[in-house]
This record gives C-alpha cells, structure tokens and sequence, in this order.
C-alpha cells in the first residue's frame, strides 16, 4: 500500500492507496487524492520525506529515509511509552528498538522470506478463498488451532488445501497460520531484547487472530495505533517537520523539490 | 543437467588502493601458472586449503598449491557459480551444505566427465590435482570431506589429511600447560605431509630451503601486521573491500618473495596516503569493523555503496591471518617443522591471555573489543552466509556477548520521565544475510535497504552521543 500523511500542527490528513508494479511509479494518484482531501494546493507542502521500499520512486520528494527510522518516529508520536516496534507489512516484518524520543537503537528485518512477512496470510487467504479482512475474526473462532509445519509459504499453501480437503475447520486452520507466522516473528524480534511497551504496526495489526497469537508466543500485551498503517508515513512527515523546523531555526533556505505530479518512466 | 546462463557481469568495483586493483590480475596469472604447469607436467600440483600453515612445506618441494576455495571464491565473484551448484545438486547433494564445497565438488565431476575444462571455465578452471592434501582441523568440517567426496571422479588421486588442532579457549586453565601435546602432535602431522609429499614428488626435502622460506613468511606476517595496522589511521586509508582483494597474497602466496613485496608496497602506499591525509572515502563519518563472516563474493559492490555512504571499513576479523610474531609467548626452535607447529598454536591462542583478564570475554569476543578501541570503530557489521557453518553460529554469539559486557557509547536517551539521561550503550551492529558464492541467496535491494536503515541508525548514535 502506498501512504501518504500531511502534517500541519498535528495530522491534518492521511490517505492509503493500494501499490503494485503499476501503481509504484503513480505515487502521484495518491497524493493528489491526500491533496483534495487536505483541500491543499500542493505548493503548500514545505517539505516531503519519502519512506518504504518504494522511496526512490517517488519524484517530488525532497529526501528519502528508510521505514525503520520512519516508524521509530511515528511509533513514538502516537505511543511516547512504545520501546519495541513489530512492523508487518505485505513485503517484510521488521523488529525496531527504540527510546522515548523515538531513537533507533537496533532493528532486524525479515526481508528474505514471505513465510516471515503479511505476504503468508495473503497466499493463504487467497488459498482458502476469503478475504483478507475475514481472515483475523474467523480464526478467533477456532478450538484447536492446527499445526502448519512446512516453513515454505508455498508448501504450506499446499499443506493448508490438504489440511481442509481432510475437513480441518477453516476456523482451526486459520489459527494455525497465524501461529506459524506469529512464532516466526517472534524469533526474529527475541534478537532485540525485547523492552515494553510493544507496538505492532502495518497490515498485521490489522489482524486481531495474528495479535493474539503474537502476544501469546512473546508472552506480552501488544499496543496497535489506531490506523497502525500510516505510522512510517506520519514518521516521515514528522521528519519533513523536523527540517523545516531546523532549517528555519537556522536561517538556511531549503532545496525542495518542484511540486509537480507527474507520472515517471521507471522502465 | 543444466548449464545455466552465466548472471549478468557485476559493475566493477572501485578500490582505494593501487595495490588492491593488482591482485584481479595476480590471481588470474596464479590459475594459469597452474594450468601450464599441468600441460607441462614437470611439477607436482596439489589441491589443498588456505590457513594450514603448510605453504613453506608444498613450496620448499616445488608443488604448487591449487586453492580450491579461491577458486570457488573466483567462480563466486564471476557470478559464475551457480552452474557448479547445480551439479552438485544433481549429485544429490544439498545446496546448505558448503557452498564453496558444493562448488568445487560439482567442477571436479564435470571437469572428469568431460576429461577437459567445463565451457568457459572461470579463468582456464581448476586444473586436475596429482594430489589432494584436506585438513580436519577445528576450524571447517568440509575441509576434510569435500575431497573425499571429489575423489569419487578422480580414484586415482591420492589425499593426504593433515590433522591441525589447537587447545580450546578455557579461562581456569593455561593453554600453556597443554600446548605441548597439541605442539608434538603437529610437528608429527607436517613430518607425515612431508613424507607424503617426498613420496609424491620422488624428491627429497631439502630442510635449508624449508628453513628460508619459513623465515620469509615469519618476514611476511609481521610486515602484514604492521601494514594493516595504519589502517588505524583517520581518515582511513584502506577498507576491508580492498582487505578482501589484498588477502590473496596472505591466503595463497604465502612463502614467496612476491607476496613479501606486495606488502613492502601496499605498506609505502598507505603511509604515502596518510601522510595526504587521504581516506578511503573522501569525508569519512563512519568507522566500521567488519566482524566477520566470508564475503558475498558476487557482492563485493555492497562495500562501495557502504563508502558512498561515508562508512569506512578500517579492519576486518576476515582473513586477518597473521599476528605478530614477537607478540606471541611461543618456544624459539630452529627445526622449521617446530617452528611452524609452534606458530600455529600461537596463532589460535593469540587472545586468550587478554580474554582470560576480562569477565566473560572469550578470544574472539576480546579480539572485536580491542580492534573497536585500537581503530575507533562506531559500528560492526557482519555476514551470515547460510552455508558456512563455521562462522555462522559464532558470529551472533559473539555479538551477543560483546553487547553484554561492553558498551562503549555514552548515548543521551530520554528518560521514563521524559528528561535526557546518558546511557552506556553497544555498538550499533548489522547482521547481512546471504552465501559466500551462492547468488539466488542474495538481493541488492534488500541489502541495501538494510544498509541504509544501518546507517540512519549510525547517525542517530553520532548525533545523540554525550561525550
């Protein structure tokens, strides 16, 4: 998904829009959307910090920062209490130490496979036939949650089908999938140390059947910000905050770039 | 079975040295030296491995070394790999094990098969050996299989294993007190090698030779000590990219005047360096140690965008294979073959007095703690390579001890009570993840995105440290 938020005095407007491989090079459809929204014209924005995989791709930003600095801002914004961030988003989960000022102290990622990441509930979801919003609540209805043991998103999928071919409850099933991922994320993340309180961000904090089981593997409450989607947006337009604040205090006229919304070439 | 498409040709990599910019070339003569001296057939070659303390024996009887891991590491930097890969899958074997062995094994059995060098061999290929000297030591298991497994294609090549341990780190006792057996135990390995090899070669060793070649390694590590030890230097005037080029004359040219002179060399080029104040990058920010981990051959590049970040690499556990010699509490002896045991045993417990006066360190853990001090590194970085099981499990237990009993950086963090406190903290660490020559492990993207969340994280630690 491709975010935007923009900061006057505290959020005056978000906005998420799906991405994909075409949607990549029109982050422009989505700011002109958050534009209406904000009823802003787009010269009005001072500053544009641009976060996630896609940073590069995005032509009127004026710099580009990674998500783990991003979320430690937005994360500490929402919820000054957070010290560990658990971001689970549809292409890696990430572990994300942090201080009160939203500081990074040491992150993980898991970037290298996408029974690690959202991605495994999609292909699952999508196995299954439901939706992705379904997803969560169903497999809070489940009495013995089933044991997915293939660590390969794709064996699993199959291991799943076979599972509800036999008549395993969708319900049961579903939990098991949430397990797996949620173990999983949990040997990533015990790297860190583990400090509360924890902050789960991204798609997966959308998913109440994911939380549960994350909780239940850390052994700890898990805090979700209301829209847990936007927080490396809002970190980011904290940061473009933060350097036209500085820029300011220090008399130096900023370089933006031209408040243009073109779509680029990237082939 | 398959033969891939070579992957596309990596951007070349800049270097900071004109001495690291040599060795592509020095390499590439090496292998063909090899491969004229088996069309020639007048001397003997021999498949053998890197930090075996063997090379004065193998060079004193004119055997020339074939490296079989460099050659693996060749294939790997030449995005040429994953061919040699698939055979050895073919073979049944499977692609966790090592993947410099898995490589190595699969070129053997093609190589066999053909009866000539597989199309298109990485620089000639890697000639047949008339011998095969594998090494069970602590350090790497496959060292005393994979030739056992090569074997299979070539029955008629005899191997010889050299047996090379050394006493584990134990703080309540003095490796002192055991190193002899360990020490007449080797001596009694490299007389075997000797005898093996004078059986091969139908020579006899010729032990003043030996001696003058052990004398000029024991020249050349102590050189090498003192080069890379003005890489201490700010701004830094070499990095551990130019490290993994300028490791070939200490991995495979050991025992030879050319290596000694490189370094008399590379030795000039860095105090010319420094004295023009001339870093490996042009405004260093970032001190970095790499803390070990084989490299990802075919990623090389990844220490050029480290630079273009403003991160140096001033020095690396990797292939830092040498101490100094006059540091080390080892018996004088002018029998070679003591000499060499004895180097050997003071090389492996070259730490363990100084671990030994630390609460839980362990030589390698106090190796990291004294190269962070000695270089002023700000943050460590290391490489799991999925298929070497000698370095993986090591690495991230030693940053998890080092993080437990050192924490070097006065940092200001703000407090429960929303008030700014100095906290003692770790080094900032970055754990990269993918094989040593296996490229379907690795992505740039990722890499990079860690990388630059690596060095946000750098920077955050510059700006919020209190003294």
């Amino acid at each position: 998904m491709t975010k935007v938020v923009i900061l006057k005095d505290g959020i005056l407007t978000f906005v998420i829009g799906p991405t994909g491989p075409e949607q990549r090079r029109l982050a422009n459809k989505v700011m002109e959307e958050a534009l209406k929204k904000a009823q802003l014209p787009f010269s009005q924005i001072q500053y544009i910090v641009s976060t996630g995989y896609g940073r590069i791709n995005v032509p009127f930003s004026d710099r580009q920062m990674t998500e783990i600095t991003c979320h430690a801002k937005g994360v500490s914004y929402l919820i000054p209490e957070a010290r560990t961030i658990i971001d689970i988003g549809g292409q890696d989960s990430k572990g994300i130490k942090i201080d009160r000022s939203g500081k990074v102290l040491d992150f993980v990622m898991n970037d290298k496979c996408a029974a690690g990441s959202g991605r495994f509930i999609e292909v699952i979801a999508d196995t299954l036939g439901i939706s992705l919003k379904e997803v969560g609540e169903l497999s809070l209805q489940s009495r013995h949650p089933a044991k997915i043991s293939n660590i390969c998103t794709i064996w699993a999928q199959q291991e799943v089908a076979a599972s509800l071919a036999q008549g395993v409850p969708l319900s049961d099933l579903l939990a098991g999938v949430h397990s797996s991922l949620a173990e999983r994320i949990g040997r990533m993340v015990s790297r860190l140390k583990i400090e509360k309180e924890i902050v789960v961000t991204g798609g997966g904090g959308k998913n109440r059947g994911l939380l549960r089981a994350l909780s239940e593997v850390l052994g700890e409450k898990l805090i979700v910000p209301e829209e847990p989607l936007i927080t490396g947006a809002l970190g980011a337009a904290l940061i473009a905050r933060e350097i036209v604040e500085g820029a300011k205090r220090d008399k130096i006229v900023l370089k933006t770039k031209d408040r243009q919304l073109e779509e680029i070439e990237i082939l | 079975m398959t033969e891939e498409q070579k992957e596309a040709k990596p951007k070349k990599r800049m270097t900071a040295t004109k001495a690291a910019a040599s060795i592509g070339p020095l390499v590439k003569e090496f292998i063909t030296e090899t491969l004229k001296a088996r069309a020639e057939g007048k001397q003997k070659l021999a498949y053998t491995f890197i930090v075996c303390h063997h090379e004065e024996i193998l060079r004193a009887m004119d055997v020339i070394p074939i490296w079989t891991e460099n050659f693996a590491g060749v294939c790997g930097a030449k995005r040429d790999a994953e061919r040699f890969l698939q055979r050895a899958e073919s073979l049944g074997l499977s692609r966790s094990l090592c993947t410099y062995a898995l490589c190595g094994i699969g070129f053997d059995q093609w190589r066999e098969e053909l009866g000539e060098m597989p199309p298109d061999s990485p620089w000639g290929g890697m000639a047949r050996p008339d011998f095969m000297i594998s090494s069970g030591q602590i350090l790497c298991d496959p060292r005393s299989k994979w030739y056992q497994a090569s074997q299979q294609f070539m029955p008629d090549v005899p191997i010889y294993n050299i047996d090379l341990p050394y006493p584990l780190f134990q703080r309540d006792q003095d490796h002192r007190e055991v190193w002899g057996y360990y020490h007449k135990y080797i001596v009694k390995q490299l007389r075997g090698l000797v005898a093996f090899v004078e059986e091969q070669t139908k020579k006899k060793m010729d032990y003043d030779r030996l001696r003058e070649l052990v004398d000029l390694s024991d020249r050349t590590w102590n050189l090498i000590d003192e080069t890379y030890r003005l890489r201490k230097a700010v701004p830094c005037p070499m990095g551990t990219g130019d490290a993994m080029n300028t490791m070939v004359p200490i991995c495979f040219m050991m025992a030879t005047q050319r290596a000694y002179d490189f370094f008399v060399e590379l030795k000039k080029e860095l105090e010319e360096k420094i004295a023009r104040g001339e870093g490996e990058v042009e405004n260093e920010k970032y001190r970095l140690m790499w803390g070990g981990g084989l490299p990802a051959w075919y990623a090389l590049n990844d220490f050029n965008y480290f630079n273009s970040k403003g991160a140096s690499f001033p020095v690396e556990t990797t292939y830092r294979m040498v101490a100094p010699l006059h540091e080390m509490d080892i018996p004088e002896t002018k029998d070679p073959i003591e000499h060499l045991a004895w180097r050997w045993l003071g090389y492996w417990t070259f730490w363990y007095d100084k671990a030994r006066k630390r609460p839980d360190s362990e030589p390698d853990v106090e190796r990291l703690i004294n190269w962070i001090e000695e270089y002023k590194i700000d943050g460590i970085v290391m490489h799991e390579a999925f298929s070497c099981r000698t370095w993986h499990v090591g690495l991230i237990w030693q940053l998890h001890q080092l993080g437990k009993i050192y924490k070097p950086i006065p940092l200001y963090v703000v407090g429960k009570d929303g008030k700014k406190e100095v906290v003692m903290k770790e080094l900032p660490s970055l754990i990269l993840e993918s094989d040593i020559i296996d490229i379907t492990s690795y992505s740039e993207v990722d890499t990079r995105n860690k990388i630059d969340a690596f060095i946000e994280t750098l920077e955050s630690y510059r700006l919020n440290r209190a003294y």
